[in-house]
């Protein structure tokens, strides 16, 4: 999202350097009122009596009211991510509890009507409203975004497109947004659908070096539609200010256990990339990617995945519970591997937090009990 | 021609309006003025209903508020009551128990908005009964109109949900002086000292008990009929119904139990209950007639009987609770626009003021007679102004949703 409209047409900042494999972890939440547990635009008053001391990382606001966005700061793993989440979490809980607020992972509210959205008063979130009308009110979802440190920008354009077979994993594991608007969708993850709205998002580029993307980048700003790399919103993308790939498809998931878990499988499959080299990304991977992801979308685990390579077909559960075989080594490197087999337990039997949400309202048949309970398990 | 047997047949000329034709004409005036203030000037629509009951008071038709008994009282009650309990759902015990400066800032408003106004009636030369009773029944937030004009306004946030809350509470202290100033006047009247003490108590122990039957007949109800339906509401007002009876039978307060079952319906289970606002259609036009009868109660010399007196009082009240809010909101977690806007949105007065008055008259005719000039034109003008100043907090903290 762009920072200032005044900067226009400047030229793609340099990358900066970052250690290979650091992690960063971005949750955006949602916060609810604890009568009825509909959304709250409430983020101005958390953030006003939030006690910032010895509080890792950074809490900010995003484009609708009703949205907080928690960040850690750059961690090498898993323990060091979870351990900041936490303090976060127990930071921006205690100023929920005085403010008579509720917070809670999942990537939709349940029920919210989103014509009842507020733009956050702030500039920046002005202009976007102005720029896409109802869409910023409707772009009230959660999601999570993980960067990876790269220690130059090829290595980083590599990377992304090394990834891009394993964004269905991401999409299927943080799948928590099975209700929108108060209806059940069908779909795992609802939340995604909503960004594809927005005229940037989708799937980067496939260029590898740096020289070419910023090419690409400059014949864009020519066109008077990007200003800057925030304007695109791709599932994955350069974060050339970090020195960082930004891995922004998952929902944010019901507890932080999950959310830290799923930055570290990101991390673990990155590491197996760099250093056994399995495959070269290729534009044909491509070929397969928006089947591949409505899949992931619509029936998480149980999905079709068709292999970029080989076009065999199988479903997300059996290609993630494969990925992790080849993925250990490289987990138990990084300290990951309990987190990561979390994970896969998760695939192979106890299903994604979108089918906990819908165990739940069968039981309930209450989506405000829904909501409360989600809050429960956010504070663990 | 058999003139005679047909004019037996004609109506009268001219025609002899009946008290039903011109309750017909304040309830459709009532609707049309409402709603024609809420488009066209954004004005509250019980602001509409309010002065609708003035204007026909005007005119000749009018309740005495102080005469307020019998049918009439069992209607304004209940209207009360859906209001009130309604209230008592949105006061979060949890939230008192995280935030402390939430129960610090409900007795510093409180108790600096009484001893203002004690202090004014009594350098005016009122007489120390007098003072305490007009002090008493003006302590506290009108319930009515704050869940009135939220709801209508649709307002969420923090200056709403504080709103409520300072508003509960003030009303069970007001509930709770009343009885204490009650035991107080029958014992100087000549009663025992046990009564001025055993009343107080008997009363909020008596209303909190069945306010805890109340709530858990109305969970049963939610959990077994769908709240959306006509059939549901019917049986919610059926049961407040039924409660207000109990009260009368037990001489227990009608304010403090259905807001003692909202509070415990709020608190006890985890569970949300999403209920209709002011439990549906049916409690909606109990509410809407509720500030219609207000209105009728209040005559167009009312606001001015009281004379700078009220105006005064109403002046010091309003300062008082601004004040308190203010001093406090920055600890308690607002900002200062939105700890003024809380103080000012404490501002109204009206259904709870009555029946306290009507509660005080019951005990002491002449108190209430000395009291009503400067109490009637208080609540009159704190009735008018009141969901103006609500509306206007809740909408310059950009809390209003329409």
């Amino acid at each position: 999202m762009s920072e200032a409209g005044e900067r226009r047409r400047e030229p793609l900042e340099a990358f900066a350097q970052s250690r290979s494999l650091t992690l960063g972890v971005e949750l955006e939440l949602q916060i609810v009122n604890t009568q009825d547990y509909d959304l709250s635009p409430s983020a101005a008053d958390l953030l006003r009596v939030l006690k910032r001391d010895r509080m890792p990382g950074d809490v900010k606001p995003e484009i609708t009211s009703s949205i907080v966005e928690i960040s850690t700061g750059i961690c090498e793993d898993y323990d060091c991510a979870l351990s900041q989440l936490r303090a976060l979490r127990d930071a921006l809980g205690a100023a929920a509890s005085r403010m008579n607020l509720g917070l809670c992972g999942g990537g939709t509210h349940p029920f919210q009507q989103w014509s009842h959205q507020k733009i956050y008063p702030a500039p920046r979130f002005h202009r976007l409203s102005e720029m896409y009308g109802y869409l910023s009110k409707q772009f009230t979802v959660f999601g999570q975004h993980v960067h990876i440190g790269c220690e130059n920008p090829d290595e980083a354009l590599w990377l992304l497109h090394s990834l891009s077979p394993y964004i269905p994993h991401l999409i299927a594991m943080s799948a928590s947004s099975p209700f929108v608007q108060g209806v059940d969708t069908g779909y795992n993850s609802a939340r995604l659908n909503s960004v594809s709205a927005f005229p940037l998002s989708g799937r980067a580029p496939f260029v590898l070096s740096w020289d070419e993307f910023g090419k690409f980048f400059d014949k864009m700003t020519r066109t008077g539609v990007v200003e800057s790399m925030k304007d695109f919103y791709w599932d994955v993308r350069p974060k050339p200010e970090f020195g960082t790939i930004e891995v922004r498809v998952m929902d944010t998931p019901l507890t932080l256990e999950k959310a830290a878990g799923i930055a570290a499988y990101i991390q673990s499959v990155a590491r197996w990339l760099i250093e056994e080299r399995p495959t070269e990304p290729a534009e044909d991977d491509y070929l397969v990617y928006t089947f591949n992801r409505f899949q992931a979308c619509r029936f998480g685990f149980d999905g079709v995945y068709v292999d970029p390579k080989t076009a065999v077909h199988r479903t997300i559960r059996e290609d993630i519970l494969a990925t992790m075989d080849r993925i250990r080594p490289h987990a138990a490197a990084l300290g990951a591997l309990s987190a990561c087999e979390e994970l896969a337990e998760d695939a192979r039997t106890r299903g994604s937090d979108a089918s906990w949400i819908r165990d739940q309202f069968a039981n309930e048949r209450l989506l405000a009990e829904v909501v409360r309970r989600q809050t429960l398990r956010w504070n663990g | 021609m058999p003139q005679n047997s047909i004019a037996a047949l004609l109506p009268a000329w001219p025609p002899q309006p009946e008290a039903l034709l011109w309750i017909a004409l304040a309830v459709v005036a009532t609707g049309l003025v409402g709603e024609f203030g809420f488009r066209a000037l954004r004005l509250p629509r019980v602001t509409g209903y309010f002065v609708v009951g003035v204007v026909f008071s005007a005119f000749g038709f009018d309740l005495k508020a102080t005469q307020l008994t019998g049918s009439l009282r069992t209607v304004f009650d209940l209207a009360l009551s859906v209001l009130l309990f309604e209230l008592g759902t949105r006061v979060n015990l949890r939230w008192i128990r995280a935030n402390p400066w939430l129960p610090a800032t409900s007795l510093l408003e409180s108790a600096l908005a009484f001893c203002a106004m004690l202090a004014l009636l009594l350098y005016t030369g009122a007489e120390l009964a007098t003072a305490m009773s007009v002090s008493v029944i003006l302590l506290s937030t009108s319930p009515a109109i704050v869940m009135r004009v939220v709801s209508e306004f649709r307002a969420h946030g923090q200056v709403t949900e504080r709103l409520m809350l300072l508003c509960a509470l003030n009303t069970v202290y007001a509930v709770l002086a009343a009885k204490v100033l009650q035991g107080w006047l029958h014992h100087s009247g000549g009663g025992s000292d046990l009564t001025a003490l055993a009343l107080p108590l008997y009363v909020v122990l008596g209303s909190t008990a069945l306010g805890f039957v109340l709530a858990l007949s109305i969970r049963w109800v939610t959990r077994r009929f769908n709240l959306a339906d006509d059939n549901a509401v019917l049986l919610l007002l059926g049961m407040l119904m039924l409660a207000l009876a109990l009260v009368q039978i037990g001489r227990f307060s009608p304010l403090l139990t259905p807001l003692a079952a909202g509070i415990v319906l709020k608190n006890n289970w985890q569970r949300p209950i999403v209920f209709p606002r002011h439990l549906g259609t049916a409690g909606g036009v109990l509410v809407a007639m509720l500030f219609l009868a207000t209105g009728m109660a209040a005559s167009p010399q009312q606001f001015v009987a009281g004379g700078l007196i009220a105006v005064a009082l109403v002046a010091v009240r309003t300062a008082a609770k601004i004040f308190a809010t203010a001093s406090l909101g920055i600890p308690s977690g607002l900002s200062m626009r939105q700890a003024v806007a809380l103080g000012v949105a404490l501002a109204p007065v009206s259904g709870v003021a009555f029946a306290l008055t009507a509660d005080l008259q019951a005990v002491s005719p002449d108190l209430a007679l000395q009291a009503s000039g400067i109490v009637f034109s208080a609540i009159a003008i704190l009735e008018l102004f009141g969901p103006l100043a609500v509306r206007w907090a809740l909408s310059r903290c950009g809390e209003t949703g329409v």
